[in-house]
């Protein structure tokens, strides 16, 4: 197989243009520019990977020419490449959306290339094939998010971004233990090379106490069940920042999830993947429990993103081809939708000028527009199809009714999971009745805050999310490749190790 | 070729421009462009009547999803065509109403038609799909523009609680259904619903077969307001009057009805479903009837009477479904005309029902209320109203020459039919239906002769109404008119409705029946002194004694305490719901850090240590730890460090007892002959001591301001725990050596990259990426640093301008 230097674009774009961006602060125009330039080629690029690896087949790049296992690769395999799409896109929207609601002081004071940071450290994390590499992908994510969370230095950001950091520098230390262990006694960190020699050893006891441990690790990074940081670091920064944390950071924890779990960690489901899926039926519930409790716009959507996670996880816990896939198609959406969610959610409240749901009322009679792509949202978010997130939910409930299969014995998880779409929309509902319905409350020259310049990014993630269900079948041959590359590791690690093993 | 399913989208299609044309051609009533809609579809599908009459059905299938086998396909039988008929019908004749009854210079008409027009097309979706998720899809649509249109007025508080509790109990029940729908799915392996019934012998047999049946059936339920989830429905009566004519009484309440009917072939024929849906039923019918007689408002007094008589229709398909207990044989004849009177009853009711809600539209609209206290004497005003309103409640009250007469004797049968059978228990209880079905209709009788005699005669109360006028114009007096003639229509005519819709429908309820031709009756208005007949005259004797003394039996609807309705269940059940919530919430996002690592850490060692008993992964091989004296010694220092860190009262000493840790950890590099490793750890921990140093001298003292932080014995088992966990796993790991490191790989550093030194090697060359992006991270950190102290965004300003 013949090296792709592209494979390693995703991430060089982002971080030479955040490092180009930091060199000229001042220029705001210039800053704007390039980032919406860096996104539009990420999708580009991915978008053309996604493309190659449907004809030929999983991607890599060995770095520096030394093979796997002793050099780093890059993998792209069809679920990588998907979530660098959607990733790149996610960018370019919330990017759009900061233009006309971030503020000068935040563009001037490099906004726009942590941005591209961030977006290093996630592209970073969805491409690498070695594990310690991407322990060190996490840190600039990490490192970006700490500063984007503090940006601007109010009072709530600094509150919340000391318990950001210290519970996320906590996991990254754990993970930095479970790598050694790992190393230790497996002897290797490339991902594909572990999949081979745990397979080998039939992964013993020791093993799969590592593997709780990762796991652990990784609950914490993407708010499965471990998610108390969450609300207060998702609802502390502005719009355009919650919304790439409420889309990508979390979802770069569940990715680790899917790649461990599937690709290494596989031989003992009744122990890890049982746990998997008592951590996702927690969370949904959990999740759904806070999302119903709350009457601020800003908790509601963040006890929303709790609940997707868990949703997704489910997924990978009933551990189904089918189920892999509708859990891949529900990633998908679940991105999408939730930086949609958090977008619009933050246009609410730069309107309102408040985050809570008893001082606003009767939005849509000026905010036609806003309210329906709200609506359109949340509709998707409970799994009413023919909107984005139904095929998913369909395919997970299903496997995980299914008995008589390899895998039976989820109907809890399943119940819990309509349960949780039931608080879902029980929870986002509540924000559509009380402030888009209602007595107009506001006067169009008394509201705090337009909405100038922030609907197109809304419109198209909606389009997206409308695109995503409705047209489900042209996905699908790319959402299967994706779940047969997960169902069937030898394809990554022929890939990744070719000959040499 | 059939083009039906480009037909069902036409509504949504159309939708998109509705509100163009109400922006742009203002002038002109938008109804007036949307009418034709329902016609053109009503007329197309007319022209099915004959096809289905001679048994051909019409199956129709475009790939949506083909690779999940979710395809879009449709299927046109005899019962899917009653409701398609009823659906655009109804639709045509309301949208003509309600082109008087809204007025185009006050109302949102472009909203109102978008609603309608997709309650439309979700409604003809989902009685012509064929595939279950399609199905679920159209379900769910109903659900939501039904949600829309009960809160169309969406300022009146009301109004938003009355869509809120419908859309939860509905969507509650179409997860119910989808999970049950999906059960199906897996048990047959397939999404077709002609496929599953045809696969009905594998169902019977599973497992899940009770499971998917009750999770249909809550669907199925709280769709058509079946007790106890009726009371969204009375709520539901917030929306505008075409619109509770024609979604809550006329088609989509009767979806859960078309689900029940449609399954009926898979389920039938078992005792749980015979129980379900005909008990069910028959306490809906009761209490629907008995609850209506109270209502002193004109549209809660039909939205209970819908629930009773939705009740009664789902009773009738119950008892029907014994049917299928038997087969084709003789002893089936008893039960078939159940389904006869069920699917006949439904046409009655959506024709009689949709007149009488008109009516009472009619009444709100001409003299401003509902209250039938205030009303009465209106005969006079409005003699063609009254006309209206007599058909349709004497229909509804089972007296001839309506068609209810006709559908309520054939009801009499089907209980009767049934007390007779000597399955499922019957002989004990059968009874029972007769006497509740008698009963039932007593009460419901009497809120028909309440409905019209307390509205129209009586004393004229012209003080209490809020304006007076006469009749309508009329556009809104033809609607209910065309209905009011069908009723009549169908009491003269009842054997052509039955020839080529009610036939056909029974054909797809109970397959195969119809060809065995069971000897099932004409439809007749008069078939001699039988049971049923007296049954009617004593509803009427006993009925009309009732109503002659209404004020003195009354009352004791006042008795019933307000804690004991339903209504309040649910309200407190959502108040509750949310105050726990909050509560379990509250209790655990407690917003201070330390909770939140307790929690974290908690788990942490419960979950690891479990692991750890449970697969007994703990080993210990002393030949590879050889320890040495000096790692003992190493390793008892920095304990000791560490807790002086913990323990100390002065910054200073922390300080300090956390350099010594540090260097400690050089030392063990030394052991480990890693010395330039060790160098730069000592670096390191100079370099950090002293800013520790210079920072923490700013900072108050550890003793005075933050005082003592008292013990607690959790957070010491938590913490000892944790370090107990790590410890095991490390040594368990460092036990367990399965493979060989890929390290040898590196010692070649010289050949393979030119580097004397290894550790060089890795760093820049093998490992050069990671470097790299740690060198980022420090660059990211070092302009952060800078962000932090120069941006202070003043907190004020921010919330307001910068979110």
């Amino acid at each position: 197989m013949i090296m792709n230097n592209l494979v390693a674009f995703p991430l060089l774009i982002p971080l030479l243009a955040g490092l180009i961006m930091a060199i000229y602060r001042k220029s705001i125009p210039f800053q704007r520019w390039f980032s919406l330039f860096s996104f539009s080629l990420i999708c580009i690029i991915s978008f053309y990977l996604i493309q190659q690896v449907s004809i030929e087949g999983i991607q890599i790049l060995e770095l520096g020419g030394w093979q796997a296992p002793f050099g780093i690769v890059l993998v792209v395999d069809m679920l990588s490449a998907l979530l660098l799409m959607t990733t790149g896109f996610i960018g370019l929207t919330c990017v759009l959306f900061a233009f006309g609601s971030i503020g000068e002081e935040r563009e001037q004071f490099y906004f726009y290339p942590f941005f591209q940071f961030l977006i290093t450290g996630v592209n970073g994390s969805f491409l690498t094939g070695d594990l310690f590499n991407l322990f060190v992908c996490f840190e600039v994510m990490l490192i970006s998010s700490y500063v984007l969370i503090s940006l601007g230095g109010n009072k709530i950001q600094l509150r919340e971004s000391i318990k950001y950091v210290v519970i996320n520098t906590i996991s990254s230390t754990l993970f930095l233990v479970g790598i050694a262990y790992l190393y230790a006694v497996a002897g290797t960190l490339n991902m594909a090379h572990l999949s081979v020699r745990v397979a080998e050893s039939g992964q013993p006891g020791i093993l799969t106490t590592v593997a709780v441990l990762l796991l652990i690790v990784f609950s914490l990074k993407s708010a499965l069940f471990l998610f108390f940081w969450l609300p207060g670091a998702y609802s502390a920064p502005p719009t355009a920042i919650a919304a790439i944390f409420g889309a990508l950071l979390t979802k770069v924890g569940i990715y680790a999830i899917f790649r461990t779990s599937t690709l290494i960690f596989y031989h003992q489901l009744e122990i890890t993947h049982t746990l998997l899926g008592v951590m996702a039926a927690l969370t949904m519930l959990f999740g759904g429990i806070g999302a119903v409790a709350h009457w601020d716009i800003r908790n509601i959507l963040a006890y929303n993103v709790i609940i997707g996670v868990g949703f997704i996880v489910s997924g990978v816990a009933i551990f189904t081809p089918a189920s892999l896939i509708g859990a891949t198609y529900y990633f998908i959406h679940d991105m999408v939708m939730k930086a949609l969610l958090f977008l619009l959610g933050g246009t609410v409240i730069r309107i309102v000028g408040s985050n809570k749901l008893k001082e606003m009322g009767g939005l849509i009679r000026n905010h036609t527009l806003l309210g329906w792509m709200f609506f359109i949202a949340a509709l998707s978010l409970a799994g009413v199809p023919p909107l984005s997130g139904f095929i998913g939910k369909i395919l997970i409930i299903q496997e995980g009714l299914a008995s008589g299969a390899a895998r039976a014995g989820f109907y809890w998880l399943a119940a819990i999971g309509l349960l949780s779409s039931l608080m879902v929309l029980y929870s986002l509902m509540k924000i559509f009745i009380n402030g888009f319905w209602g007595e107009t409350l506001l006067a169009q020259d008394m509201e705090k805050g337009d909405t100038k310049g922030l609907l197109l990014p809304c419109v198209l993630l909606t389009a997206a999310g409308i695109i995503w269900g409705v047209g489900a079948e042209i996905f699908y041959p790319f959402v299967e490749q994706a779940g047969e590359s997960m169902v069937n590791p030898n394809l990554y690690i022929e890939a990744v190790l070719r000959e040499v093993v | 070729m059939s083009w039906l399913y480009l037909i069902i989208l036409i509504p949504f299609l159309y939708a998109v421009i509705v509100p163009l044309i109400f922006k742009h051609i203002p002038q002109i009533h938008t109804g007036w462009f949307v009418l034709p809609i329902p016609v053109l579809l009503f007329m197309y599908l007319a022209k099915y009547v004959t096809f289905v009459a001679m048994d051909s059905p019409f199956i129709h299938s475009v790939p949506w999803i083909p690779s999940l086998g979710i395809n879009y396909a449709t299927y046109v039988d005899g019962l899917a065509l009653i409701f398609g008929l009823i659906v655009t019908g109804i639709g045509a004749l309301v949208i003509l109403y309600s082109i008087y009854y809204l007025s185009k210079e006050r109302e949102a008409l472009g909203n109102f038609y978008v609603y309608l027009l997709l309650f439309m097309g979700a409604m003809l979706g989902v009685v012509f799909s064929d595939n279950i998720i399609v199905l679920y899809m159209f379900w769910e649509l109903t659900s939501i523009s039904s949600f829309l249109l009960i809160a169309y007025w969406y300022q009146r508080k009301s109004s938003r609680y009355g869509a809120q509790k419908a859309l939860l109990i509905t969507i509650f029940g179409g997860f119910a259904m989808l999970a049950g729908l999906l059960m199906l799915a897996n048990i047959t392996d397939t999404f077709s619903i002609r496929e599953m019934i045809l696969r009905a012998d594998k169902t019977t047999a599973h497992p899940l077969f009770l499971q998917s049946m009750v999770l249909l059936l809550l669907g199925a339920f709280t769709k058509s307001a079946q007790f106890p989830f009726h009371i969204w429905l009375p709520d539901a009566m917030e929306a505008p009057t075409p619109i509770s004519a024609y979604l809550h009484s006329a088609t989509m309440v009767k979806a859960g009805i078309y689900l029940i009917a449609r399954f009926t072939p898979i389920f039938g024929g078992s005792m749980e479903w015979f129980w379900l849906v005909s008990g069910v039923g028959m306490i809906t019918l009761f209490w629907g009837s008995f609850s209506a007689v109270k209502q002193v408002d004109l549209k809660a007094m039909l939205a209970f009477s819908t629930i009773g008589q939705l009740g009664m229709i789902i009773c009738l398909l119950g008892l029907g479904s014994a049917a299928m207990y038997y087969g084709p044989v003789k002893e089936a004849a008893l039960c078939i005309p159940a389904i006869l009177a069920a699917l006949f009853h439904l046409v009655n009711h959506s024709t009689f029902k949709g007149c009488l809600f008109m009516v009472v539209g009619i009444i709100d609209y001409e003299t401003g209320t509902r209250d039938i206290r205030r009303l009465g004497g209106l005969m006079g005003l409005m003699p063609v109203t009254f006309t209206l309103a007599v058909i349709g409640s004497f229909s509804m009250a089972g007296l001839p020459p309506f068609n209810g007469f006709l559908s309520k004797e054939l009801f009499f049968t089907g209980v009767l039919n049934a007390s007779r059978l000597d399955i499922f228990r019957m002989e004990t209880w059968g009874m029972l239906f007769p006497v509740v079905a008698w009963i039932a209709s007593i009460f419901t009788f009497i809120y028909c002769m309440v409905f019209v005699f307390r509205t129209f005669a009586g004393d004229y109360q012209p003080q209490k109404l809020e304006k007076i006028n006469n009749e309508p114009a009329w556009g809104m007096l033809l609607p209910p008119a065309v209905l009011a003639s069908l009723v009549i229509l169908f009491f003269f005519f009842p054997s052509l409705l039955a020839q080529y819709l009610l036939m056909p429908a029974v054909a797809s309820v109970l397959p195969g029946f119809v060809e065995a031709s069971l000897g099932i009756g004409p439809i007749e208005a008069w078939h001699g002194w039988t049971p049923e007949l007296i049954m009617t005259i004593g509803v009427v004797v006993v009925g009309m004694i009732l109503f002659a003394n209404y004020h003195k039996w009354s009352r004791f609807y006042g008795y019933i305490p307000v804690w004991f309705t339903l209504n309040f269940a649910y309200d407190s059940l959502l108040v509750k719901t949310e105050k726990t919530f909050e509560k379990i919430t509250r209790g655990y996002m407690t917003g201070f850090i330390r909770d939140y690592l307790l929690y974290i850490f908690a788990f942490f060692v419960v979950v690891l240590a479990g692991v750890i008993l449970m697969l007994n992964s703990f080993a210990f091989n002393p030949d590879v730890n050889n320890v040495s004296m000096y790692e003992v010694v190493l390793v008892f220092v920095m304990v000791v460090a560490a807790l002086m860190v913990l323990l100390s009262r002065h910054r200073l000493v922390a300080i300090i007892s956390l350099g010594i840790m540090g260097y400690l950890v050089a030392m063990f590099f030394v052991i480990f002959r890693a010395p330039d490793l060790a160098l730069t750890q000592l670096v390191v921990e100079t370099v950090t001591t002293v800013l520790f140093l210079l920072c923490f001298y700013f900072l108050p003292d550890l003793k005075n301001k933050i005082g003592e932080i008292g013990f607690k014995a959790a957070n010491m088992a938590v913490a000892l725990g944790f370090g107990l966990i790590v410890t095991v796993i490390a040594l368990s790991a460092q036990s367990n050596r399965l493979f060989e490191t890929i390290s040898w790989f590196f010692e070649n550093s010289y050949e393979l990259a030119g580097a004397k030194n290894i550790v060089n090697a890795i760093l820049v060359d093998f490992r050069g990426f990671d470097t790299m992006l740690e060198i980022l991270v420090l660059c990211i950190a070092g302009i952060g640093v800078y962000t932090l102290i120069k941006l202070r965004l003043d907190s004020r300003k921010v919330s307001s301008k910068n979110r």
